[in-house]
């Protein structure tokens, strides 16, 4: 009893707090909103600006609407971190091209505009807030670009591997049997690689691509997925209310359907939100060894690879180009750190097992 | 106990045989032409190259292919890694050792320091130190491997000039190559080498040499270690067993090593062997930001090399050492949990 | 609990003892020199090496010439394993210019101890130039002597009675060898100074190697792999370090001081060649005094600029021309990446794209020239007029070339196919090895440039690993590429020939054929008369700019080393250091 009133205070507190922010929010956004070089860009993207509005909404009332599983999140300080920042990584990917127009002869908005072509990075200066790179790449469009590469990446391989782990492990776990079998010792065949070395044999056989690199961070991941749906619907399977569903008439698909899936999507996502700052490190990874996109693409991984050669400043100077390592490496640091607080946010709401202790 | 192990290893060829499939299928994707190249060894050849693809039948339907090349996978010929200019066998044999002494090193402080911090996190539940044990656990796992790599390197070699890059020093090297000083590597372990050979400053040599990439890889690796001992520990606290010996009045420190910790580590053995598979897949990064001559800085060059024959050898290498290490992990798993030995 | 203290202090004991012993200031390994460069050598075997990696380590370090560059002078030598240089003068040399004749030093010992013959000589050269691998460095001596390309005809049998002619070539009576021409050939010596690397016969037949007959030669002819020669891996010569261990797993050879040697000992007593790749670790070896000499790029250089007890010596002038090469006749056998839909539909280039001058002409004014050279070379390299560099006989300074010029490429963009160059646009492929930092901003630079003359025109930029660019120009499959060339010998000839000739490495690559332009090279090749020759060297720099295939740079290079280095110094014809007369102080 006592929880439920402290919880109900801490809603009201939040409301009254939330307006205040979402009142400054709005101050700030009209005032950005006065200034011409923004009007104007957001009238040159205006899907983007308003799939971003649709998210603000989408936030505003996950946020306020009352909800189990919010009044859980706000309990910890540092799911609420985590929350915020994925929040704010979605709404730069979203506002990219207000945050950072492409050039007008721009031929593709991923590729970073190049100021001259210089080998040593040049320090922040006005038009270029976070400096440029070897071979003068900007920085800030990099970054604010890579956040798109990286939910890009994230996302279809978290797809692509929950896809494929829906189908083979939904198979696995409901048909049983010899198919079963099969399917497990197919996972325990993907299993038999670390996923980096298995990921760089992909790419190394398959070529040097973004697309290649999410190929190779799928095949390494779906079977994590697998064996997850085909445990819950093991423990699903021989539960009566399931008995009953099927005593009553209801086909498999449908029993998968509507007894199987919705109790496995808990667990997926505390798994894929685990999941995505991991393959952003994975892919970072193969850039870093030489394996990524083309030098170039706005791409957290490419940008880090390229301050290799700079992170020892010059002779006097250690920290002389901290902006070439500093600004992706924050960048891919939060972002990371982002989806595993709130993956471990996930874990202890939606895991009944640990819920009972807290 | 026995039957449970005993269906592990009847799997195990089976999912050797996956693996070689699932490589051969890899292979598949690419060009005759690029798989001839594995073939190929000077530019000029590259005129003959339909009489190359005749000559290994790589025009030839798919499963005879895999059979020709499994073939020559179990007489020992992985081809030639034009990366490590040797053969693939004789490559591995060579880089195996070091990244195996690297990788010991490494698992050491991560088992030490994983328990006791984990054990901490959860008899200090809630408290300041678990929190500092998440944070520092989360930030690790949430700054890319070579990040940190770089960072330990430009530290401890760039500033402090203590732990530099590659194997051994220039003297130590020269001395251990050197036939005169009949330095006999016993082991193919620098260090244990030493010890057995009676030369103290080549061990501290060694270790001045494994420092850098052994702690990059623990500060890495640590975190899983940390939740899981840190869950493991909160769940026999709660045990029943526990809190009678609490309510006898066993002092509290007793009570956390004797009773709680033991059983707390049993998931955590389990996890040793599956550690020691994910450090091999961590080496890939720490070695060639380190300069060490073992077997992932050989896979990592030779993927950007595109020399197919060295990353299949490298990665089949790797996959045989981890279907092990999950066996092993099976084995203690059953051992150790007496729902299982007991059946 | 305390058990992990202890070990922990244990751990922090043993650590620290490591630690005192690293002191700084003081030279470090003072008879042992490092040297850590980016490339493996391919082999130890001086008749197979054909990379300037190899090169570096074995060339007048384990094995050496008969006679060598004097100092900085690529067109002067001084003896080496011969007593003196034949000129007319002294008679080494007939007065048709067609037979030399060396005296061999006496009292030289291989690093065996068995003292070198003219046999040996004779023995080596015979073996350099019958092993002929594919795509080696045979042919440089089998077309001064013999005048022919290879020793195998179509069919790769070995041409029956070329050894015989060879052997007859090469006289040998007591202490002199005696090496007749086939026709005049004004670089000869320069060839000797280079390719004439001298191993005991004696040792390479027990060895298992050519035992030095006609019989043996199938067995010794074009090895398929670097490994399949004895001597890759082994060595015996008679320079100032032997050969001690290659140890390919670590990437290191180790040179010990040769101690009978013929002149003096080498003042070091040890040299080592390690290769690591990654230039932050590089420059962190050179930082720390674990690397004495330590090879940079340029784009790097800033890098190492400026750190204490370092040394950069810049503005090395060295014998590499670099080009970017425009293909006149792409091969779109079988589907090729880079012409896009293979047609002049703006979205792609027909295989002739390049054979019409204007767009030849187009490109090389479009070419911002200036930003190349201040962005990717940093100042340190100049806009070329033709293939031969800077510095070398036949140079014509005073040669035309064009300037960055918008507005005369759309004009000549707007002539090109008719005209339809200009309305349709292109979209094309330009290519380069990956790892090259400088080509991959030359190829930004000149896509930028490109683009910026018509919203129509496209090129994508793309970088290949070295083998691959090597084997699809070969191929002709690229539609522009950028590649360099560093000398084999110093002579103009290794360049005319390679980037013009239209059997020329380069030229039959890009299709460029013009039969002027061959006849001048051959005529040039056997011309003794300087005046005449570098007359004919001129005319065809002024072709190479009218017809303009390839765009030209000259670079000059520059070495990072410790300053307690001492005794370096540098000739435009070496590949790497000449150890011999360095030391550490």
């Amino acid at each position: 009893m006592g929880l439920v009133t402290l919880a109900s205070r801490g809603i009201q507190v939040h409301r009254s707090r939330l307006g205040g922010a979402a009142g400054a929010a709005a101050a700030v956004a009209v005032a950005a909103l006065a200034l011409p070089v923004v009007r104007e860009r957001i009238l040159r993207f205006p899907l983007d600006f308003a799939a971003f509005l649709l998210f603000v909404l989408i936030l505003v009332a996950f946020w306020t609407i009352p909800s189990d599983f919010t009044r859980r999140m706000r309990k910890n300080p540092l799911s609420v971190i985590g929350f915020s920042l994925i929040a704010f990584f979605v709404a730069v990917a979203l506002l990219a091209p207000v945050l950072a127009p492409p050039p007008p002869t721009s031929r593709d908005a991923y590729l970073i505009p190049q100021r001259g072509f210089a080998a040593d990075p040049q320090p922040p200066r006005p038009g270029h807030p976070f400096g440029t790179t070897e071979g003068q790449y900007d920085l800030y469009y990099g970054i604010v670009w890579g956040t798109r590469t990286a939910f890009r990446v994230s996302i279809l391989v978290i797809a692509i591997a929950v896809a494929i782990g829906l189908l083979l492990g939904g198979l696995s776990g409901y048909y049983g049997g010899k198919v079963d079998e099969a399917i497990m010792r197919l996972t325990d065949i993907f299993l038999a690689f670390p996923g980096l070395v298995l990921a760089v044999t992909v790419v190394a056989v398959l070529g040097r691509s973004l697309t290649n690199i999410m190929i190779a961070i799928a095949v390494v991941h779906w079977p994590i997925y697998a064996r997850l749906l085909r445990g819950d619907i093991l423990s699903v399977r021989g539960r009566d209310y399931v008995e009953a569903a099927r005593a009553a008439g209801a086909g498999d698909l449908r029993i998968i359907t509507r007894h199987v899936i919705p109790n496995a999507i808990y667990p997926f996502m505390v798994l894929s939100s685990l999941d995505m700052g991991l393959i952003v490190i994975t892919a970072a990874a193969l850039s870093f060894l030489g394996l990524g996109p083309d030098v170039g693409y706005a791409d957290w991984g490419t940008l880090i690879n390229l301050s290799r050669n700079w992170i020892l400043g010059r002779p006097g100077e250690p920290f002389a180009f901290w902006y070439v390592l500093v600004y992706p490496g924050t960048a891919i640091f939060l972002f990371v750190l982002g989806w595993n607080l709130l993956g471990d946010a996930f874990r202890d709401i939606l895991d009944p097992r640990l819920r009972g202790s807290a | 106990m026995a039957g449970y192990i005993a269906r592990r290893l009847v799997l195990l060829p089976v999912v050797a045989f996956g693996v070689t499939v699932l490589i051969f299928a890899l292979l598949q994707f690419l060009d005759p032409a690029i798989r001839a190249g594995a073939f190929i060894t000077n530019p000029n050849q590259l005129k003959a190259i339909d009489a190359i693809i005749r000559k290994y039948g790589l025009d030839q339907p798919v499963y005879v292919q895999y059979w020709t090349w499994l073939r020559e996978v179990f007489t020992g010929n992985l081809g030639w890694s034009q990366a490590a200019r040797m053969p693939v066998g004789e490559a591995i044999l060579r880089f195996f050792p070091p990244t195996l002494e690297l990788t010991l090193f490494a698992f050491v402080p991560i088992m030490l320091m994983g328990v006791w911090m984990g054990t901490a996190a959860a008899v200090h539940r809630d408290r300041l130190i678990d929190h500092v044990t998440r944070v520092f656990s989360i930030s690790f796992r949430s700054l890319p491997s070579f990040v940190w790599g770089l960072l330990v390197l430009m530290v401890t070699y760039g500033r402090l000039n203590w732990f530099p890059p590659g194997r051994l020093s220039l003297e130590a090297d020269l001395f251990v190559r050197n036939p005169e000083h009949r330095f006999v590597a016993y082991t193919g372990l620098m260090t244990v080498d030493a010890l057995l050979n009676g030369q103290l400053w080549i061990f501290v040599d060694a270790i001045r040499h494994l420092a850098g990439p052994a702690l990059t890889l623990t500060m890495v690796s640590i975190a899983l270690l940390v939740r899981v001992m840190r869950s493991s520990m909160l769940e026999v606290l709660n045990q029943d067993y526990v809190r009678t010996a609490r309510s006898k009045g066993v002092a509290e420190p007793v009570v956390i090593t004797r009773h709680a910790r033991k059983n707390a580590l049993i998931p955590v053995i389990t996890l040793s062997s599956l550690t020691i598979v994910g450090l091999l897949g961590g080496v890939v990064i720490t070695e060639t930001i380190f300069n060490f001559p073992g077997i992932g800085r050989w896979g990592a060059f030779a993927a950007q090399q595109l020399d197919i024959p060295g990353v299949t050898g490298f990665t089949m290498f790797v996959a045989a050492i981890t279907v092990l290490g999950n066996l092993l992990a099976d084995v203690l798993y059953a051992y150790f949990d007496p729902r299982i030995r007991l059946q | 609990m305390t058990r992990l203290r202890k070990l922990l202090a244990l751990a922090a004991v043993i650590l620290l003892a490591g630690l005192t012993g690293a002191a700084q200031g003081q030279v470090k390994n003072p008879d042992t020199l490092i040297y850590v460069t980016f490339a493996d050598p391919e082999t130890m075997d001086p008749a197979y090496a054909y990379d300037t990696a190899s090169s570096t380590i074995i060339l007048w370090h384990i094995y050496e010439t008969l006679v060598f560059f004097s100092g900085s002078s690529t067109g002067t030598f001084v003896p080496m394993l011969a007593t003196e240089v034949p000129t007319v003068a002294n008679g080494g040399i007939s007065p048709d210019g067609k037979t030399y004749t060396f005296k061999i030093r006496d009292g030289v010992k291989f690093h065996d101890g068995s003292p070198l013959t003219a046999e040996d000589v004779k023995y080596s050269l015979l073996r350099f130039m019958f092993m002929d691998r594919d795509g080696g460095p045979s042919e440089l001596l089998l077309a001064a002597i013999l005048d022919t390309h290879g020793t195998r005809d179509e069919r790769g049998a070995l041409k029956p009675g070329l050894f015989a002619e060879a052997d007859r070539a090469i006289q040998v009576s007591g202490n002199t060898v005696r090496i007749t021409l086939k026709k005049p050939f004004a670089p000869f010596m320069s060839i000797m100074a280079m390719w004439s690397m001298t191993v005991s016969k004696k040792w390479a037949i027990a060895q298992g190697d050519w035992n030095g007959t006609a019989a043996g030669l199938s067995r010794l002819n074009n090895p398929k792999k670097p490994e399949d020669t004895t001597m890759f891996n082994k060595a015996n010569g008679t320079g100032p370090f032997k050969f001690v261990q290659w140890d390919r797993a670590a990437r290191q050879v180790i040179l010990e001081r040769h101690d009978t040697y013929w002149r003096q000992p080498a003042a070091l007593r040890r040299v080592i060649v390690r290769v690591v790749e990654d230039f932050g670790a590089r420059r962190l070896m050179l930082q720390q005094g674990d690397a004495d000499i330590v090879v940079v790029s340029r784009p790097e250089q800033s890098g190492v600029e400026g750190l204490p007890g370092v040394r950069v010596i810049d503005d090395i002038s060295r014998l590499i021309t670099d080009g970017i090469f425009m293909n006149m006749n792409i091969n779109v056998a079988g589907g090729n990446p880079d012409v896009g839909s293979g047609r002049l539909d703006g979205a792609g280039i027909p295989p002739d794209f390049f054979a019409d001058i204007n767009v030849r002409r187009g490109i090389a004014y479009a070419f911002d020239y200036n930003t190349m050279i201040r962005d990717c070379w940093r100042g340190k390299a100049s806009v070329g007029n033709g293939p031969i560099p800077k510095g070398m006989f036949g140079h014509p300074s005073g040669g035309k070339w064009y300037a960055y010029d918008p507005a005369r490429a759309a004009a000549a963009f707007r002539e090109a196919h008719g005209g339809r160059v200009w309305t349709t646009g292109f979209r094309f492929g330009v290519l380069w090895n990956t790892g090259n930092a400088t080509r991959a901003c030359i190829a930004s630079v000149l896509k930028a440039n490109i683009e910026a003359i018509n919203p129509r025109f496209r090129v994508d930029i793309r970088s290949i690993t070295f083998p691959t660019l090597l084997q699809q120009y070969r191929e002709s499959r690229l539609p522009m590429w950028i590649l360099g060339w560093a000398a084999d010998f110093p002579d103009p000839d290794n360049f005319v020939t390679p980037f013009m000739h239209s059997e020329g490495t380069y030229a039959k690559a890009q299709g460029y054929r013009n039969p002027e332009v061959d006849q001048l090279i051959l005529q040039a090749r056997f011309e003794t008369d300087p005046a005449k020759r570098r007359a004919m060297y001129a005319k065809l720099h002024e072709i190479a700019y009218n017809d303009v295939p390839i765009l030209y740079s000259y670079r000059v290079d520059f070495q990072v080393m410790r300053s307690w280095v001492r005794g370096w110094y540098y000739n435009p014809a070496f590949f790497g250091p000449y150890f011999y007369p360095m030391s550490k102080q």
